[in-house]
């Protein structure tokens, strides 16, 4: 069963994942599993024996300060890098071996919103659904749909070159979700966003996971984000994952009490140590 | 901050190294870090930079050889008149020479418009903006930036042009030339950023829907038409001899004095003026003070220019896409195609609004519009030219559309992080590619032998022309590809990294224009013994040409 962290759910609740079980996403129902993955860029380790999994009916959250490994574990499962060891696979598919049925698979919304800058959204999206191999009237409808809620009307027909930072982020989220895949997989997917935006991504995404089988892995460093809307978090450390599990999990091994997922993401991951120092010595500058 | 030319310079050191990065790996464009030591990085990026000018700089050093090659075979051939129309060996020379400004103007400009997309994607102007820089700096870091992005070609048009000139007919012709190579390079660099401010402002903003897409093409044809001027230079090249010589012949005129007036004629003249005299040309006093007030007046137009450069390139580089005021209709209706076709469609509407891929559809379609119009008002002909016509025509067609083909994989490096993880196989890619490449050459092919119909009738031979040589064409396209796709798996790397060597794009272009031309060489040799034979033949040669490479480009190996 999954369990939301806490504070009291402000979205709809997914009480029991065994009605998803025979999803027919792929040879096994896990939408995510990751075993001992190594990511190495030249002589420096980015990744170091990960594994994890994410569960039908699942947000999990990956925490990690900058350059923790977040966006390059991600960044194997939508098939950008090569793993120099361990083992990706997305409901069962291989995510090296059969990178095209993982991408079929996927829902990627990257860090950076470097899209094609001389398309506007509708070419992009129509590029997108193309390549999905949807049908018209669904990819209508969800554009329609999706650009509406994020109020991107006024900017469908304009080149994405003349978009805000924030508006590009709509156009690659729409684009994640275009064609309802059963994985999210989303890399900082609420920077830049606008408050109502955020609020409707929030509810989005737990209403998602809700459809059978579907999971959704979200990196992220904002902590209240990740306490809001995950049912388990990892915390990546420098390559490595140093606590995984619901937020009380955590909190039970790190032995703090009823401490917030900042206090707690600054222990497992040392950061607190200095911390006090750093802060006077930055207020004497 | 208050900073001199020497600080400038540094600066300018620091951005433009910034650039060659995004110009060879387009990072910011979505583009993946190359899989090499981060320490090789930089030496790379800058290391291809100076492939890529070394390059331009050597087609233009060729031009400047060949100019001076016809120069010195001058009495040979003057020796048979041009359209019937005797020619001096004077007249000849400002010929060649105005030719030879021209696609120096033409050459560097068409640069211009492939490396300024880069400089505005780079984004190294807005990097510099927010720092205590002065303006003034400023402007000069960003004018010297968009120089040194031309400083080996313009110095070979500098050096080259009077020093072989200087070689071939002596010092002080090579000094009267300097005058034309310094208006050329200021020119073109000008225009350069004129067309490039232009571009910003209209087509890179532009809407989408139809049509936005029809007006955006019309101003990227317009834009792109002053370049192809060395193209259509070459076809017209003789009639615009005889052209000179007819109006030089009757001695001092009206029309003499404004063609002394005329630029590059009056630059490309001043040499035989200042050797010979303007009698050479038919000028009298007052034509004489025309041609020398014209270059002066040239001169001084190409140093108000380079001082308008230093100062427009940062508005320019700095300007964002002037987007339509007024809310949009908003269309959400979206029509998927098939993957390949949807290559084909996001590389259009991506070339619609980048200047460098636009040329790469509008100038095969634009030289076939030239060479239709040429045939068109040279004339009719009987059986025997109809079938050469229609040779020319297809041969124009296939040969530019294969030339440029492979450039087109360099639209996959435009968000390629983001391309890759989209469920698109390579074989939708290259397939994509290929239709692009048919389709310019059916466009162009259409194009051509449309007006070539309108004064020979004859579409049966015109349509079996084009057809015959279409699987050539697709074949050259197969194996161009093919050859970057199985290049990109030996090697490993992202298949966009291979085409930032500027060689190799010229390289895998070699074999295409081979196979592209294999069948109009077939024609050609059993056409002898009767055209319809030939065309037979040119039709057989290019289906097993397709049989063989379009196996290699989609079989095992391949995409």
């Amino acid at each position: 069963m999954i369990e939301r962290s806490e504070p009291a759910p402000l979205y709809h609740r997914r009480a029991d994942t065994s009605l998803v079980a025979s999803a027919p996403f792929g040879p096994d129902t896990t939408p995510l599993v990751i075993e001992g993955l190594r990511v190495v860029y030249g002589e420096r380790l980015a990744v170091d024996r990960l594994s994890l999994t994410v569960q039908p009916g699942e947000i999990y959250g990956l925490l990690g300060s900058n350059g923790a490994g977040k966006s390059s574990t991600i960044k194997v499962i939508v098939g950008l890098v090569r793993p120099a060891g361990g083992r990706v696979r997305v409901f069962g598919h291989d995510a090296v071996a059969e990178s095209l049925a993982v991408k079929e698979r996927v829902g990627y919304v990257p860090e950076t919103s470097l899209l094609y800058e001389a398309l506007t959204p509708r070419e992009f999206l129509e590029f997108v659904a193309s390549v999905r191999r949807l049908d018209r009237k669904s990819a209508s409808d969800r554009a329609r749909n999706y650009a509406t809620a994020f109020r991107l009307e006024g900017e469908f027909e304009e080149p994405i070159a003349s978009l805000s930072n924030g508006t590009r982020q709509k156009v690659l989220l729409i684009a994640a979700l275009l064609h309802q895949p059963p994985l999210l997989v989303l890399d900082e997917p609420l920077n830049s966003l606008d408050p109502r935006s955020v609020r409707i991504m929030k509810d989005l995404l737990a209403r998602y996971v809700a459809t059978s089988g579907r999971g959704v892995l979200f990196s992220t460093h904002t902590m209240e984000v990740a306490q809001q809307l995950c049912h388990r978090v990892g915390i990546l450390d420098r390559g490595v994952l140093r606590g995984e599990g619901t937020i009380a999990l955590l909190r039970e091994r790190a032995a703090t009490g009823d401490a917030s997922l900042e206090e707690l993401f600054l222990r497992l991951t040392r950061e607190d140590e200095g911390l006090e120092a750093a802060v006077r010595a930055l207020e004497g500058t | 901050m208050r900073m001199g030319w020497r600080e400038a310079w540094r600066l300018t050191d620091v951005a433009f190294l910034e650039l060659s990065l995004q110009a060879i790996y387009a990072s910011r464009q979505g583009n993946l870090p190359p899989p090499i030591p981060p320490s090789e990085v930089a030496r790379t990026a800058r290391g291809r930079v100076v492939q890529s000018k070394a390059i331009v700089a050597t087609v233009l050093a060729l031009l400047v050889a060949g100019a001076c090659l016809l120069i010195k075979a001058a009495p040979r051939i003057v020796a048979t008149p041009f359209f019937g129309v005797p020619v001096s060996i004077p007249v000849f020379e400002a010929g060649v020479l105005t030719g030879l400004l021209t696609l120096e103007v033409a050459f560097l400009w068409w640069t211009g418009l492939q490396v300024l997309p880069t400089f505005l994607a780079s984004a190294v102007l807005p990097v510099l903006e927010p720092l205590p820089i002065d303006e003034r700096t400023l402007s000069r870091v960003a004018g010297l930036l968009y120089l040194r992005l031309f400083d080996i070609p313009a110095l070979t048009v500098l050096v080259v042009t009077p020093l072989f000139l200087a070689l071939t007919l002596g010092p002080a012709y090579g000094l009267a030339i300097l005058p034309g190579a310094v208006a050329a390079v200021a020119f073109a660099l000008a225009l350069g950023l004129l067309t490039g401010r232009f571009f910003v402002r209209r087509a890179q903003g532009s809407r989408g829907g139809g049509g936005h897409t029809v007006v955006r093409w019309a101003y990227l044809v317009l834009w792109v038409l002053p370049a192809f001027a060395m193209f259509a230079l070459i076809v017209v090249a003789p009639g615009f001899l005889a052209l000179i010589a007819v109006t030089t012949s009757h001695g001092p005129s009206v029309g003499v004095d404004l063609l002394a007036a005329s630029f590059p004629f009056s630059l490309a003249a001043l040499p035989g003026a200042v050797t010979s005299g303007g009698g050479v040309f038919g000028l009298d006093g007052t034509g004489s003070a025309v041609l020398a007030l014209a270059s002066l007046g040239y001169v001084v137009l190409a140093a108000g220019s380079m001082i308008w450069l230093l100062g427009a390139v940062r508005r320019v580089g700095l300007a964002p896409p002037l987007v339509p005021v007024g809310a949009p209709a908003t269309r959400f209706d979206l029509v998927p195609q098939a993957p390949a076709r949807a290559v084909l469609t996001k590389d259009m509407r991506i070339a619609s609004r980048m200047p460098g891929y636009a040329f790469l559809v509008i100038l095969p379609i634009l030289d076939a519009v030239a060479l239709g119009l040429f045939t068109f008002l040279s004339g009719p002909a009987g059986s025997t030219t109809t079938f050469g016509l229609a040779l020319a025509a297809v041969s124009t067609a296939a040969l530019l559309a294969t030339f440029f083909g492979p450039a087109f994989f360099a639209t996959e490096v435009i968000a390629y992080a983001y391309g890759r993880t989209l469920p698109l196989t390579d074989r939708s890619i290259l397939l994509g590619k290929v239709a692009l490449v048919a389709a310019i050459y059916l466009v162009a092919g259409a194009l051509v032998l449309g007006l070539t119909l309108l004064r020979v009738f004859q579409p049966g031979i015109f349509v079996a022309f084009v057809l015959a040589e279409l699987p050539a064409v697709l074949a050259a396209s197969f194996l161009e590809l093919g050859i970057l796709f199985r290049r990109a798996r030996a090697k490993g790397l992202p298949i966009v990294n291979l085409y930032s060597g500027a060689w190799y794009a010229v390289l895998v272009s070699i074999p295409g224009v081979i196979v592209a031309g294999a069948p109009l060489v077939a024609f050609q040799a059993v056409g002898r013994s009767g055209d319809v034979a030939g065309l037979t033949a040119m039709a057989i040669f290019a289906v097993l040409e397709l049989a063989v490479f379009a196996p290699f480009a989609l079989g095992p190996g391949g995409a």
